[in-house]
């Protein structure tokens, strides 16, 4: 079994104790000047222990989980893909239409039929958007399918 | 005499037909949250945070509803460990022992009826413990002093990975990256800007709300489509229920030793729910010895672990409640809720906020009625929940998800957010780096701050304050051994529990 994977968190967790305990080092000091406790003594704190325990890491790493290779690495990060674009189209295009897009694509992927799945999103989508609205009293985005 | 009067107030405001109306509605989606494949108690009352919160309740029914939720999640999860041999959470494990068993002797119906039954029994008894020692506890913890607490916030981390845990430094690790978190924004005490590179949405810090939904709710999906799990399972028939009143009579010594054990495994820092329904069980097994067939269908062999594991998760409450420090990964995300009402949690919650406190001790005990009403005459209903494929459900969750974050600021910039602590839970989950320490550390970072802030000052830049009192020292060492006995003992325990399921003819 390989480690790889901890030592590369290891190293990386290293290089953002570093940067983070740099950076808290390079604040002005607070008005009415330095005392004891600044802003800075609990981030710096923080830093070395980070630093400690990620040495740690890298010195001693558990054995490698599985990681996704090719389809199912590509499956993944599909789905982020997704998500992405769906938080971009919520509001231009309206929950309705997004959501029904997002949720069928989702279903699509995790191995649902397509028209079932964009069904499934309609549903979804049209249910949650009446319960909110008109329900619950919030606005989700109408986007284009806004009347007034 | 005092506290029997303020649960009397509880009472008053936990049966308000609102709130009332809104334990129902938590148990019933709690339920229906620990039977859905996928869902565990954490992961249901993170999606559930943000709608809460927009829904602009107030806070006390906000608690009720999300500790109702807490609740049925509980006994939702032991549906699919009875009917499938598939825990859906760790503590449920031990249910599977005897309830699978019982349930391929076509006794499904009676092994659910009985672990509903043991699970009002354990949750009862600890209730009742939380009512007797939370206040007590709460009135101790008066004394201490910042010192004291910055102590307890350690073993609060120290003990969180639980003596069952795997690697004690990657829990470390999890708690630092929560507090470097918590650090972004403008320092409360001076004003100075951390880490916000100049972006005006950090100033006011990273909302732990969106890690949470993000680390929970998005990384699940993500699992989820690695496994290709999306098919779901085939459909379970259940008899009709034939359990007669003797053999649950004969099981009530057996739910009141496990909810009482489960009840201190909640308590203590680092058992947990797990560990409380393992020792009800093993414990059950070994005092029944041969007058019991554990192993082979015994009921009293789901009886045992299901009354420690809702005694646990009640007792997992006295910490949360009385000092502001979960013992459990849900109970950290109940903690959320109550920080983002705006409730400070800790000692000084029993007086300033009587009202919460009491009204969601009462709703803990409405609402275990509630569940066992709405348990046994439903069960058929939620046991159908168990087929629902994942891959209609988990995108309906994601859909929930957006829909709660993005209510409760209109802002898509906080989806991207929620997103990426998704996409890093993912990898993190991977890595085998625990969630809950990462939320935890968001959570407990501006306190703990305060509070080393605060020592500090007191001693005048002496850092040997913080382990100077008798109190402080003996928590950092109960924090010290937290860190290093799972290196001794956890080995050793993961292989009992391991050996126990292995020795049980589970396979048909």
């Amino acid at each position: 079994m390989t480690a790889r994977g901890d030592r590369i968190l290891g190293l990386g967790l290293f290089v953002l104790a570093v940067a983070y305990g740099w950076g808290a080092q390079q604040w002005p000091e607070p008005f009415g000047g330095a005392e004891t406790v600044g802003p800075e003594t609990f981030p710096t704190l923080l830093s070395v222990v980070l630093a400690l325990s990620s040495v740690y890491l890298i010195v001693k790493p558990d054995p490698d989980a599985h990681w996704p290779v090719g389809r199912t690495a590509a499956e993944i990060l599909l789905a982020i893909a997704i998500l992405v674009v769906y938080a971009f189209l919520l509001e231009p295009l309206g929950f309705v239409i997004s959501t029904t897009l997002a949720v069928g694509a989702l279903c699509w992927r995790m191995g649902a039929k397509p028209v079932r799945s964009l069904l499934i999103g309609l549903i979804a989508a049209v249910v949650v958007f009446f319960l909110f609205n008109y329900g619950l009293e919030l606005s989700l985005p109408g986007g284009l399918l806004e009347f007034e | 005499m005092e506290t029997l009067q303020f649960l009397m107030d509880g009472f008053a405001v936990a049966l308000t037909p609102t709130n009332l109306m809104f334990a129902l509605f938590g148990a019933f989606i709690g339920t229906l949250i620990g039977a859905l494949p996928g869902l565990g108690p954490a992961n249901g009352v993170a999606i559930l945070i943000p709608l809460a919160f927009t829904l602009g309740l107030p806070p006390e029914t906000a608690m009720i509803l999300l500790t109702s939720v807490y609740a049925g999640a509980m006994y939702g999860g032991r549906i699919s460990s009875i009917l499938l041999n598939i825990p859906g959470d760790e503590p449920a494990m031990m249910t599977c022992l005897d309830g699978y068993p019982m349930a391929q002797k076509g006794k499904a119906a009676e092994a659910l009826a009985m672990s509903a039954i043991a699970s009002f029994a354990g949750s009862l008894i600890g209730t009742i413990g939380l009512i007797l020692l939370a206040p007590a506890l709460a009135k101790f913890a008066l004394t201490f002093g910042p010192a004291e607490y910055f102590a307890l916030f350690m073993l609060a981390f120290a003990t969180l990975g639980g003596i069952t845990g795997k690697n004690p430094m990657k829990t470390v690790i999890a708690a630092v990256i929560g507090l470097m978190i918590s650090t972004v924004g403008i320092d409360i005490a001076t004003g100075t800007q951390r880490y916000t590179f100049g972006i005006l949405k950090l100033y006011e810090g990273i909302d732990f709300i969106l890690a949470i939904v993000g680390l929970f709710a998005i990384s699940e999906l993500l699992f989820f489509i690695e496994e290709r799990a999306g098919a779901g399972r085939k459909m379970i028939k259940v008899g009709k229920l034939m359990l007669r009143p003797k053999e649950i009579i004969a099981a009530v010594p057996t739910m009141f030793r496990g909810g009482v054990l489960g009840f201190i495994a909640g308590v203590l820092p680092g058992a947990g729910a797990s560990l409380g329904s393992f020792i009800s069980y093993t414990l059950e097994k070994q005092y029944l010895g041969k007058k019991g067939h554990f192993g082979e269908g015994d009921p009293r062999g789901v009886a045992a672990p299901e009354a420690g594991n809702n005694g646990a998760s009640s007792g997992a409450l006295v910490p949360m409640l009385t000092l502001g420090v979960p013992g459990s990964g849900t109970t950290a995300v109940l903690l959320a809720m109550l920080i983002s009402l705006n409730v400070t949690p800790g000692p000084l919650m029993f007086t300033q906020n009587a009202d919460i406190v009491w009204g969601v001790i009462a709703a803990l005990l409405i609402g275990n009625v509630i569940l066992l009403l709405l348990n046994i005459p439903m069960v058929g209903f939620f046991v159908k929940l168990l087929s629902v494929p994942p891959m209609y459900l988990l995108p309906m969750v994601t859909m929930v998800a957006f829909v709660g974050i993005y209510s409760i600021s209109h802002s898509t910039f906080d989806l991207y957010f929620m997103i990426a602590f998704g996409v890093a839970g993912y990898i993190l989950r991977k890595l085998e780096i625990p969630m809950v320490p990462i939320i935890l550390g968001m959570l407990l970072g501006p306190e703990m701050e305060k509070n080393l802030g605060h020592a500090l000052v007191i001693s005048d830049g002496d850092w040997s304050i913080l382990w100077a009192s008798p109190l402080a020292l003996g928590l950092w060492i109960v924090a010290g051994l937290g860190l290093i006995l799972p290196y001794i003992v956890g080995p050793l325990l993961r292989k009992r529990m391991r050996a126990a399921i292995k020795e049980e003819p589970t396979s048909d």
